[in-house]
Formats: C-alpha cells, structure tokens, sequence
C-alpha cells in the first residue's frame, strides 16, 4: 500500500468506513490532495463495497470535486445575482483573458485553477472574488490584475526558496 | 472562555442563565463590540480587531476594556463597525488606524470621533447609535437583533441573553404536544420558501409511525443573494440549536442533522463549536437535563448542489448518495431520512422558535398580516445604498424597504426591479412598489418570498440579462432527472441568449412562454416547478425590452455585449466608430483615425468642440476610474489635419440624377443632409434665412468656444463638396412649399430648428434692460453692438444660461454676473465643463433660486424678487423636486437680466397652408423613422421636430433625413433597418506597461488662465497635446473587441 492509499485508508477509518459518509470521506480527500485521485476512487469503493459507478457519479454531480489536480491558488469568482448585478461576468471575464483559462480548467504552470460559485453570501461586498482562503470584496477589473501579480509573487519566492 | 460546566438538571439551567444574565447587567467595563461576520472580515474587521489589542495591550487596559468579536450586526454597508458600550456608540467604516483614538478618545475620554459616525444621508445628520440610523429604525429585529450582543464561540454568552431558557420551560412542562399547538397557534410559516405552516409539519412527524425519528436544519441556502442563514449560523448558532432541540423534544426525534453548505467554512466553524459546547454542558447528549430526553446532533456538509437545498435531494445528500429528488408523497414527515419521519426546518425557522415559547404565540401572530405572521429577514443587495440584512414585521411595503430602510439607488438612479425569491422568484417592477410583503402578494405579483433574497435593480440593469442569467444558474443546477428540467432549462436559456445577442426571432417569446409553462408543469421539483418564474415575470412586465432586443437589436441598459458592442458607438446618435479611431491615435495612425471620423460625421470640427459626449457617459472605463475624453481625442485629430491642410476625402460622384431636393435651414440637420443628399448624385439646394451659415452653432454657441474659423472649415468641407447653398432666403417670407414643389423639387427637407426663446411668465419681464439668452449671444455672434449694464442676472441653468453668463462677463461694462438656478449643482443641465469654466471666470451661481417679479423702475429692469427653495421628499421614481420655501423672499439688484430656459420653434412662416400637421407643443409632427410629415414629399427633423435637442441628434436627424429621402424617391420601403452595433474594422490592441495599468489616469483639458481670457472671446480649451493624446488614447478599455466577433478578429484563443 503506497503513502497516498494509506492516507485514503485513514480518512475512511476516520468516518467510521461507513458508507453514508461517503460524501464527507469524499470531501475529505480533495482536501487532502488537492483533488479526486481516481487510484483513491477505487479504493474507497472496494473499502466501501460502493460500485466505483456510484461513486463517479457522486464526484460528477457535485461542484465541489476535481478529477483533476488543481493549481496551487484556487480562483474562485462569486456569479450570484447581487455579484452579477454589480458586474461580476466582467471580473470573470477579466480573470480568463489574464490567466489564459476557462472556469475549471487550471494554468499550465500549475499555479492557478479558475472556478466559479453560485453564491458566497457576501452579496454586500460584492463583487466578491476568493483565492484560497482569503476574500476580495468589491473587485473591478483593476484589482483582479493586482490580485494575480499578488499570488505570482508568493509562488516566485516558493520557488527560491526550493531553489535555496 | 471560561469552563463548561455540566448542568444536570432544569433548576440548575434557570440558576444558571439567571447568574450569566446579571453578570452582563452589572458588568460595568467598557466593551467594543466589533462586527466579524464573513463579509466583516473581508472587509478588514480582524485587523482593526489586531489594532485595538494592540493598543489596549500598550496602554495596559487588558482588564479594564474588554473587545466582543460577535457576528454580523447586520448593516453590511457600514462594515467593518463597532458598538461602544456602554454609551451605546455605533462607528462604522473603521479602520485598524482609528483604533488608537477609538480607545484614548472614546473609550477614555467619552469623546465621540465624528467621522465614524453613520451620516444618514437623507437628513445630513449624523447618528450617535442604532436608534438614530434609519436603516435600523424601520426595523423589527427579534431574530437577528441579539447578533450584536453575543460572541457565538462562547456559550455563556447566549445563556447571558435568557438563552435556553426556552427550552428549559419546555422541558419543564413535559408536554410536547402543547408544544406543537402554541407554534400552530403562533401561525409561524417555513421560512425557508415554500411558506409551509411549521406547526402542522410538526404535527405529520409526531402522529407519522417510526421507532426512530429526525429533524434536519436546512443550512444549504443556495439562493444567490440570500444570506441571512449564514449570519444566524456565524453569529448566533445556539439560537438555532435551541430552536431544533425544542423541536426534536416536540416531534420525539433522537437525532438531528444540520445540512450545512460547503461555502459557509466560518459558519461551519461556529455551528460545530456550538454543538460541542452544548453537548459540554449538558444540553445535548442523553438525558438532557435530567428530562429522560436523548438528542445527538449531526453535521452533514453540502458540496455544491443547489439542488440539495430542495428537501428530498438534500436527504439523498446526507445518505452519501447523488442529490436528486425523489417522488412526494410520501412526504419527508412520514418517510425521510433513512425512510423514518423526519422534519425538515429553515435555519431561520428554527430560530424564530425559542422566542415563541418565551414571548408566547399570541405575542408572535400580533406581528405581521392575516396569513404571513412574524417577522422575515430579508437580505437587501444589488444596486442599493444600505446594503445589509433588514428583519421586518411581515406586510411592510416593498417601498419602504428599499427607499426608507435601503436608503434608495445609488448615483440617483432610477429603481427598475426587485427580485425575489432567488432562481424560483419574480422580478417586481415600480408599479408594484407599494406592495405589502407577505407570502401571498408576492405570489399573485407572480414572484415569490422565497428564502428573503431581494436583489434591487436599477435603470442599467437589463431584464433579457437577468432571465439568461437564471436560467444558466437552473440549467447548471438542475439535477437531470426530468426531461421537462434538464432540456427544458437549457432550451429556454438557449433562446434567450440568442435574443441577448441580437439573434432573437420572431415567434421567440410565443415559444419561450410555452415552453416555459410546459417545464412548469411538468417537473417533479421546486426546482423545476419554478424555473420559469424569472422567464414568465420578466415577460410580464419588461417585454417591451425583450422586443427591443429582438426587433431593434438594442439594449436600452447597455449590459448585453454582444448587441452593445463598444458602449461609445452604440450610443452615438450618429454611430461614430469612436473606439476604433481611439484605437488608431493609439497606434499614431493619425490619417487613418480621421478617416474614420469623417466617414460618419461631416461636422467633425464642431462636434470635437461642442459635442455633449454622451459617449463618455457611458464609457465603461468610466465605470471604474473616468471615461476616456473622447470628445477631446476627435478634436486632437481634427486640429491635427486642419494643421497639416487636410482636405477630407470627399467622393464627388456626379451621376446624371438631376433630382432636386430644397433643404429648409443650414443648421447641423439641414447642413449634414445636404451633404449625404450630395454625395448620392441630388442636386441639393439649401435655403437659409439669415445671412451667415450654421444655425445655432453660428448664432447661438459664442467664440470662446466654439471658434467660427472651425465652423467654416467644416462647412466649407460641404460646400466644396456640392451643396449649393442660398442665403437670406426665408420660406415663408420668399417662398412657399408649394413654390419649391411646382420648381420642380422633388422632396424638401424642414430644418429651421428651435430659437424662440421661451418667456418666464412673470410680471416684468417686458422691462427695458430684460434681452434673452438666445438674442444676446446672437448678437454678439453677429458682431453687433450689445448693450449690457454692470450687475448682469441670468436665469437658468443649461448651457444657454452659461454661455450668455460667460459672454456677459466679457463685457467690458460688466461688474457681475449672476446665475440664478432653481434647483442644485447637480441637477444643472448644462455641461459639468462648462460650469466650472463659468465659476473660474467669476461668473457666480445661485442654486435652489427662482424668480417671482421682475423689480422695475421708470420701466427699466432695477432687479429681481426671488424666493429661496428647497428639496421636497422623495417622489414615487424616488427624486426630489425642488419646492419654495414660504417666507424666504427676497431681491437681487440687477440692471440687466437674461431668462435663459428653453427654446422652442418658431413655425409661423408655414402659415395656414402649409399641409402639415403640428403637435401641441408647437412642434412639427413627423414619423419616428421615416421623418416623413403629414405632407407627402416633406420631410422634418432636428429641433423643429423634437424641440432643443443636441448638435450630434441634429446631425443624426439630417442623416435619417437623407436615407429617408433617397428611399423615397427611388421608390423604397422607408421603415428602418435595425442592425447590430459592429465596428467597420479591428484595430489590433497595445500592450500596456504594468505602470499604466495602474496609475494611468484621464489629462486634464489645458484651458487659458482666467484672466488672459478677460474681456475677449479666444478660445479657451487649448487641446491635448500628441503625447497626452496617446497616452490616453492607450487607455482605452477596447470594448469592440470583447464580442465573439471582435475576439475572432484579433486571433483571441477561446
């Protein structure tokens, strides 16, 4: 059993290997590794006796899940209607044109993956863009070029930092 | 936090919760009560919370000032803000620098630091505290209130609020039964939506048969824009485990779950901790209190489904499976979670039922109307003042949530639509506005109240937008179950994007309103049941605004990009392609740039001038920063060819079409059909009555700024084109219609403009000593000698009034000049520039002035009789109209006064047969589109049609004149052809410097120094200079090219 098994093995044992919990076990691993490792998958339905079937099909129908790895930041721009009304399709807009991405998809450098969400329930400070845990309120297209160039630096000097 | 300790019995919880409610009332330490809800914090709140410790530590006050972290009070717009007890102080907007004097100055010295005190911006004062702002006044705050007064990580706190007292009486009473009758009684409704009676649902899962049973909350609360779950759950989380304890300990249930979604992470953290807390003390686990009653409860997350916030799917969720719904009956209350009853409760609805059994039923169902009792949150977003959740007694208006407590629309503009009831909801448009809020109005306005969600819209909101941005949201949400749904939605989103993008049809909205109620009818969800609320009550009542899309290709908004293109062309009247000639100085393309300006325009000089630019007022950088100076772009090339000795390209095909066609005037109308008319092959004549050439921009706009040299080049352009102009010829006077037709013209073109000066209608006003505007500034236009006094007044406040101000300061007898204006600054029609060129050169303004008599004597004017007014309230489009205030009257000394406020055609030279047909404003009557008359053959536009309108709406006037009657005359349909707005060519973009990104601001337009400008009409905008002109020309947002065809043109990958 490899590092990465042994870890889906722990998560599972964490919600008692029960097969409600698939969800949470679920959530569990893409907080882990930053998506849905199919080898996990697997795994998880032969700990679980779930058809791997099932189990794509709760990876697919919820928003939440990557199949595939994510960036390092994870953009993430509020398309609730207060967001929308404020203009928020352009700070979206603006994110595509400077990352080079569709919601979903993620740099080539492995930097930045693009997503959007319904509703962050921070209509009064909208626009409303996250990036990991930190919030951006009443965003214009100015800002989103300051927001990137603000991650960009933190991934240069991680990258010194390694090369140190 | 101090330890928990176990409470095992009811009389030790009562003991309890009496000992923490006096500890607060006798606490006598001062606390700063600092809002951290999510949004307080992405605003800053922890930071100013680091700044005050910081303080307090230096100054060594840690005992002695305490700092409350709570959850959101509420009032978002105002976040990050601080409650001062205990003088019951409300800060707000404060930043981690005002911490210092927060604490020396407030907290020490009790003295109040004005600027962070909430302005009410209707009467101008500032509020001390909460009961001051109306924006809490209005407000019946029983839920939502006590956010303020409570830290959600510490249990005590709640206990300090009288907080479980609740469920210590009901556990008491031992009668769980008694329980559901006083929430029946109470008339408490789900607040989650559908509006189900709580009670009765409570019933179904008592009576329903089952070892076990369970109640969920549903804290998914999906509605974008809804938000109010949230700051319960973050800011008073025992509030609704108390809520759900009662509840469980009613319906017999041992478990409980509560469905959180997964983009709440800080209301997870405070819900989690909440139930680990009351587990700690005792009031969850076996035995509650010593009662025999078992309660364990759960937290199950969402992971981004909407759907799960629909209560079968959400089931389907906490069992590990996909969230799709499921045939009903059997309901939940008899066959739920895991197949037992189980009872499915809003977070608000949870919340509101400690306070039932504490203040009773009766206390409840006295609040709110006959069917919908108690209170509602609301969370009141979108183009709206005070953002933020408002809790209010059911059957309040719609009005007086959005003007009294919302504060109104900011920039002053006009409220279009409320939303409610999120994706399933309606829009409810200004008609409706004195609408009671209760769950069956909405419903019959065709909306619905839904979670609370009202997103306010305003006039640059567009409806077709908002029905495709729903149905992305539902068809991206939709679980696929039902075809109706899955193809349904994305059908409806289909066609409606096509109308969105200018590729509407015909048969469009038949279609959309029958598929809308076939989805209706036929899905087996909420979810689906409702898709077509946004669709069906936009149709209801914008469908206007749907058929401009589709038959006009406009959208009156300007939001959708693929029919508005660049903002600037789309609004022009004339359709300059002022992007792509921006676009081009840019590139230093200077002959390129004028190419294209004179394609469209043949007055360009002048409009570089004078143009009121209403391009730039809706430029999009201006959105964020300030428009690009468009107008002050077009000028630079048209200085930069008149220095180079530009002839403008000018086609001069003679075809052997000898068709006369006779112009009326020589104004920008007349002047630009003339020229089109030309340039087709007609032989054009234009008659002009007076001796010199151009209308108004001759006679009426002064030297100083539009200078004649520039004007004549322009019509010289014209002239040596092939128009044939005659001067000093009057119709009327030497010529009738009848005339022109038996000479053998074939259509004739009225043109003759508005310069009839309108009269103030007060006594008076026939003194020696009153001259208008409009003869004045002809008169010094004309270089005629004009005699003005020493102390000038002018009444008005457009650019007639400006210019005859700033003429009458040239004057060299002239010691002032006064405007008198009848409402404020920002209400003055005339250019902002214009207004602040008038202020540099001395000129004063008056504002909320009106005239009443002109003061004579021995008939000549010695003054005028004024009274003072003031803003009344707020009308029903939410303006305010000026009003007199009684008493104030009072006299400006005056020899010279000049009425300048309005204009109006002069038609008595048509005479009584003259066959055409004349509106009751003394106007000519002609068709929209054609610009034909009642008269067959004659044509009419510009002011003489319109009343005063603008310089480029005269020359758009002229152009539809010329189609028109080349349309006519070769024997075409003269209805319009509606395309969509694209530029004629794709200029490729620069590449910015990342300095440029940033400080990149709009220049300033160089003007001569008020005092070389004395006593002499130079002109007085000096022009960009090329590298300015460059510079800014490069900040250009570029908005042509953000079309699919623009991205296309360019080689954008998408």
């Amino acid at each position: 059993m490899n590092v990465e098994t042994q870890k889906v093995k722990e998560l599972i044992e964490k919600h008692k290997s029960q097969r409600r919990a698939l969800i949470a076990i679920l959530q569990d691993i893409q907080a882990e590794f930053n998506y849905l490792p199919p080898e996990s998958l697997r795994f998880v339905s032969e700990t679980l006796n779930i058809p791997l079937i099932d189990i794509m099909g709760v990876a697919t129908f919820y928003r939440s899940f990557s199949l595939e790895p994510r960036g390092k930041h994870l953009v993430t721009v509020c398309m609730g209607t207060a967001c929308h009304v404020r203009g928020g399709l352009k700070i979206l807009d603006e994110f595509e044109k400077k990352l080079n991405i569709r919601p979903g998809e993620t740099t080539q450098d492995g930097h930045f993956s693009l997503e959007t969400v319904a509703c962050l329930g921070c209509c009064a400070i909208g626009p409303v863009v996250v990036v990991d845990d930190d919030y951006y309120a009443q965003t214009n297209i100015r800002k989103v070029d300051s927001i990137i160039k603000k991650y960009m630096k933190k991934e240069k000097k991680n990258e010194e930092h390694k090369k140190n | 936090m101090k330890n928990i300790k176990k409470i095992r019995s009811i009389t030790e919880l009562e003991q309890t919760i009496a000992h923490e409610v006096q500890k607060t009332k006798s606490q006598t330490k001062p606390i700063l009560t600092v809002s951290a809800g999510t949004c307080g914090r992405a605003r800053g709140s922890m930071k100013v919370i680091g700044s005050l410790e910081k303080v307090i530590k230096k100054e060594n006050l840690e005992d002695k000032v305490q700092i409350k972290v709570t959850g959101c009070h509420g009032f978002c717009e105002a976040e990050p803000n601080i409650i001062l007890q205990p003088q019951d102080i409300f800060y707000q907007k404060v930043e981690p620098k005002d911490a210092k004097d927060i604490v020396l100055s407030t907290v020490l010295e009790n003295r109040i630091l004005d600027r962070l005190l909430y302005l009410e911006s209707a009467t101008e004062i500032k509020a001390l505290n909460e009961n001051e702002i109306t924006f809490y006044k209005k407000q019946k705050r029983v839920v939502l209130g006590d956010n303020a007064l409570i830290d959600p990580t510490d249990i005590h706190d709640y206990l300090s609020t009288g907080g479980y007292s609740a469920l210590g009486q009901v556990l008491s009473e031992g009668d769980p039964e008694s329980v559901i009758k006083r929430v029946k009684r109470s008339g408490l409704r789900g607040r989650g939506g559908a509006g189900f009676p709580t009670g009765r649902k409570w019933d179904f899962a008592r009576r329903a048969k089952g070892d076990s049973k369970y109640i969920i909350c549903n804290a998914d609360e999906g509605d974008p824009g809804a938000y109010m779950d949230r700051s319960l759950m973050e800011g008073n989380p025992h509030r609704v485990l108390e809520g759900m304890i009662i509840g469980a300990y009613a319906i017999g249930a041992q478990e409980g779950y509560i469905y959180i979604r997964d983009e709440y992470p800080l209301a997870l953290r405070h819900i989690t901790l909440a139930i680990a807390q009351a587990e700690q003390m005792g009031l969850l686990g076996k035995n509650i209190l010593g009662s025999g009653f078992n309660l364990s409860i759960h937290i199950s997350k969402g992971a981004g489904a909407f759907v799960c916030g629909e209560e079968t799917a959400l089931i389907a969720s906490v069992e590990g499976k996909v969230g799709e719904p499921r045939q009903r009956p059997p309901f939940p209350a008899v066959k739920g979670l895991w197949k037992k009853p189980t009872n499915i409760n809003n977070v608000e609805t949870w919340a509101n039922i400690p306070i039932i059994i504490q203040k009773g039923p009766e206390w409840f169902s006295q609040i709110g109307t006959n069917g919908s009792k108690g209170t509602k949150i609301f969370s009141l977003v979108g183009k709206i003042n005070n953002t933020g959740l408002v809790e209010v007694p059911m059957g309040i208006t719609l009005k007086e949530i959005i003007f009294d407590i919302g504060g109104g629309i900011p920039d002053d503009r006009e409220f279009k639509a409320v939303q409610t009831g999120g994706p399933s909801g309606g829009c409810i448009p200004k008609e409706k506005l004195d609408l009671p809020i209760d769950y069956e109005s909405l419903t019959q306005a065709g909306s619905i109240m839904g979670s609370g969600g009202m997103i306010v819209m305003d006039e640059k909101t567009c409806m077709v937008d908002i029905a495709k941005f729903f149905l992305n949201f539902l068809r991206d949400e939709s679980c696929g179950k039902c075809l109706s749904c899955r193809e349904g939605t994305q059908r409806m989103w289909e066609i409606v994007k096509d109308i969105s993008e200018g590729k509407g049809k015909n048969g469009d909205l038949e279609l959309l309103e029958s598929l809308a109620l076939a989805v209706k009818d036929a899905s087996m969800c909420g979810l689906g049941q409702t898709a077509a609320n946004p669709v069906l009550s936009t149709l209801r009542y914008f469908k206007e605004e749907y058929e401009d899309h589709i038959k006009h290709k406009k959208c009156p908004a300007l939001v959708c990009k693929e029919i508005v293109s660049s903002p600037c062309q789309y609004i022009c009247p004339i359709d300059q392609e002022a992007s792509v000639y921006i676009a081009l100085i840019a590139q230093e393309k200077f002959e390129e740039a004028l190419k294209i300006i004179i394609k469209d325009n043949p007055l360009p000089s002048v409009c570089g001038r004078v143009c009121h630019h209403p391009c730039e007022n809706v430029c999009r950088a201006g959105e964020s920063g300030e428009p690009i100076a468009i107008r002050s772009l077009k000028r630079f090339i048209m200085d930069w060819a008149l220095e180079k000795g530009y002839q403008p390209h000018i086609n001069q095909q003679r075809s052997d079409n000898n068709t006369k066609i006779a112009i009326i005037g020589a104004g920008p109308a007349g002047l630009t059909a003339g020229y089109l008319l030309n340039q087709k092959g007609y032989a054009v004549t234009i008659f002009e009555s007076l001796s010199v050439l151009g209308g108004l921009l001759a006679i009426g706009i002064p030297e100083h700024r539009l200078p004649k040299a520039l004007l004549n080049s322009d019509i010289e352009n014209i002239i040596q084109s092939g128009v044939h102009i005659e001067t000093n010829r009057a119709l009327g006077r030497d010529f009738s219609i009848d005339d022109l037709f038996q000479k053998g013209y074939k259509a004739v073109f009225i043109a003759t403009g508005a310069h009839q000066p309108m009269k103030l209608n007060i006594s008076g006003e026939n003194a020696k000593g009153v001259i208008q505007a409009m003869d004045l500034l002809k008169s010094v236009n004309l270089g005629e000698d004009v005699k003005l006094g020493e102390r000038i007044g002018i009444i008005g406040g457009g650019n007639a009034a400006i210019d005859a101000a700033r003429v009458s300061i040239r004057n060299k007898k002239c010691k002032k000049a006064t405007i008198l204006y009848r409402r404020t600054r920002k209400e003055m029609p005339a250019f902002e520039e214009e207004i602040e060129s008038a202020l540099e050169e001395g000129v004063d303004i008056q504002f909320l002035v009106a005239p009443i008599k002109v003061l004579t004597q021995s008939g000549k004017v010695a003054g005028v009789e004024c009274i003072r007014m003031k803003l009344g309230d707020l009308d029903s489009s939410g303006r305010r109209r000026p009003i007199p205030i009684e008493g104030s009257e009072f006299e400006v000394e005056l020899d010279t006064l000049i009425p300048a406020i309005g204009e109006r055609p002069d038609i008595s030279f048509l005479g009584d047969k003259s066959q055409l047909k004349i509106s009751k404003w003394g106007t000519v009557e002609a068709d929209n589109e054609s610009l034909l008359t009642s008269r067959e053959g004659v044509f009419a536009g510009g002011d003489v049609v319109t009343g005063p309108k603008t310089v480029v709406e005269a020359i758009a006037a002229g152009k539809a004149a010329a189609e028109s009657i080349d349309k006519y005359l070769t024997g075409k349909r003269m209805d319009k052809e509606y395309k969509l707005n694209r530029p004629s060519i794709y200029v490729e973009p620069v590449e910015l410097t990342e300095e440029e990104i940033e400080k990149a601001t709009r220049p300033k337009m160089p003007k001569l120094k008020p005092q070389a400008r004395q006593h002499n009409f130079k002109e007085v905008e000096l022009g960009l200079t090329k590298e300015i002109a460059i510079k800014e020309a490069r900040r250009c947002l570029r908005c042509e090219l953000e079309t699919e065809e623009g991205k296309m043109a360019i080689g954008w990958k998408k």
